[in-house]
């Protein structure tokens, strides 16, 4: 046999039990990792609304007590109406409401937007004034380590808290990430719809902007209803 | 015979201290500067290591003998990216949270030059058992490096230790300070170094 043909079975072989093998460690860990996934994705939404600290480690149990006890999910249509679960059409968009002293504190607003290699999935909770944003997270992104990827930091997150995405006569505006410093780049009217950026990313920065904006502006009706008190 | 002249014994531990893999041959630098900040990173990337590093010399070293000259990096490439991959995903099912944390660098494994440093020197070219000796050997003495310096970190960086506050409050109330550089990049390079200077002195008798 020559050794052409002996390399490409020998490489042939390999790449078949290697393949095999990932195949069946992945889809036994499936189910594993879809839990941590969702629990992950819970304990955001406790994060967004200050319900959690993030950094401590709490178990499982903690987490599923203090979402079922504080938040639940809703689905709103187009108009910023609530529709029942049963009846939610394709265009529909979900939300999760935190209420305390039954009632409504923040409402939470599911984010996906652009990165600059991937997407970037989190949650913004916004006060139940409809105008002022009382947390920001981040649970799944690609962007770098050290730059881009700071965006799951605290620092980061943490200057969103208190923004408005209204501006002084109180149109909407989203909020957006600054290049570089807020108190040095943004003019003082608008600070407050602004967070400092990352050096070293201010491409993230622009996509997480931009998808920032998109997500706020479909949630905009349902805002606008809780800034005009019509829901409680 | 005495234990310590035995091939097994050298085998093992001389890559734990005299011939280590980051202090004494300056590998794998790059994923030591970037997970221990804190000890608890560390610890994991160092078992991750030490697993993919021991299993990836003895399956070449088992295939040793058929493995194609012309194809032989591919060849490893591809175990170690199995067995890196295989970690990553058990690290995603039972310790997701360490798992983000350490984000690309479980991948990263892969390119780790101690890996394929030992397959190509040492697996390819001995029988598997003293290549599992030499993986793990190899692998601990990353591994010391790797809990040191993170210790060093955390330590010095956050007055902590596992997440645990070891310095008391009554130090910061008296003026005590973190020291902000040991959590930058730069503070492991200064600790790498001190540690290299250390062993250089140490082991030069």
């Amino acid at each position: 046999m020559s050794n052409y043909i002996k390399s490409i079975l020998f490489a042939a072989v390999l790449s078949l039990v290697c393949g095999g093998l990932l195949t069946l460690a992945s889809t036994g860990l499936k189910e594993y990792q879809f839990k941590n996934i969702e629990l992950d994705k819970n304990k955001n939404i406790l994060k967004s609304v200050g319900l959690m600290d993030g950094e401590d480690s709490v178990s499982q149990k903690t987490v599923e007590q203090l979402y079922s006890k504080n938040i639940r999910q809703i689905w709103i249509n187009v108009d910023g109406k609530i529709v029942p679960e049963q009846r939610k059409g394709k265009n529909d968009l979900p939300v999760y409401l935190f209420s305390q002293q039954e009632k409504i504190q923040a409402y939470i607003i599911p984010i996906h937007s652009r990165g600059l290699w991937g997407k970037i999935s989190g949650y913004m909770a916004i006060k139940n004034d409809g105008a002022t944003i009382s947390g920001f997270t981040v649970y799944s992104h690609q962007e770098t380590p050290g730059l881009g990827g700071e965006i799951e930091k605290k620092w980061f997150q943490k200057n969103f808290e208190g923004k408005k995405i209204l501006d002084d006569q109180g149109n909407f505006v989203s909020i957006a990430i600054a290049k570089g410093s807020v108190k040095e780049r943004i003019p003082e009217s608008r600070q407050k719809n602004f967070v400092d950026g990352i050096s070293g990313a201010s491409m993230t920065g622009k996509f997480l902007s931009a998808g920032l904006k998109q997500t706020l502006t479909e949630y905009e009706p349902f805002s606008e209803r809780y800034r005009k008190n019509e829901i409680k | 015979m005495k234990i310590t002249k035995t091939k097994a014994f050298n085998v093992f531990f001389k890559p734990i201290w005299e011939s280590n893999p980051i202090s004494g041959q300056i590998l794998g630098i790059c994923s030591a500067l970037a997970v221990t900040v804190q000890l608890k990173t560390a610890v994991v990337m160092s078992l991750a290591l030490t697993f993919v590093l021991a299993f990836s010399n003895l399956l070449i070293s088992l295939m040793r003998k058929f493995i194609p000259r012309n194809i032989r990096i591919i060849v490893e490439l591809t175990v170690i990216a199995t067995l890196v991959i295989f970690a990553d995903q058990v690290l995603k099912a039972f310790l997701y949270d360490i798992s983000k944390q350490l984000s690309v660098f479980v991948g990263l494994i892969i390119t780790n030059c101690i890996i394929l440093g030992r397959a190509e020197t040492y697996a390819l070219g001995n029988p598997p058992f003293h290549s599992l000796l030499d993986g793990i050997g190899n692998g601990l003495g990353y591994s010391q490096i790797l809990i040191t310096v993170g210790v060093l970190r955390e330590f010095f960086g956050a007055g902590k230790l596992f997440g645990f506050q070891v310095i008391p409050d009554t130090f910061y109330a008296a003026g005590y300070e973190n020291m902000g550089l040991m959590v930058l990049a730069p503070g492991a390079f200064i600790a790498i170094g001190l540690i290299v200077w250390l062993q250089k002195t140490v082991s030069k008798e």
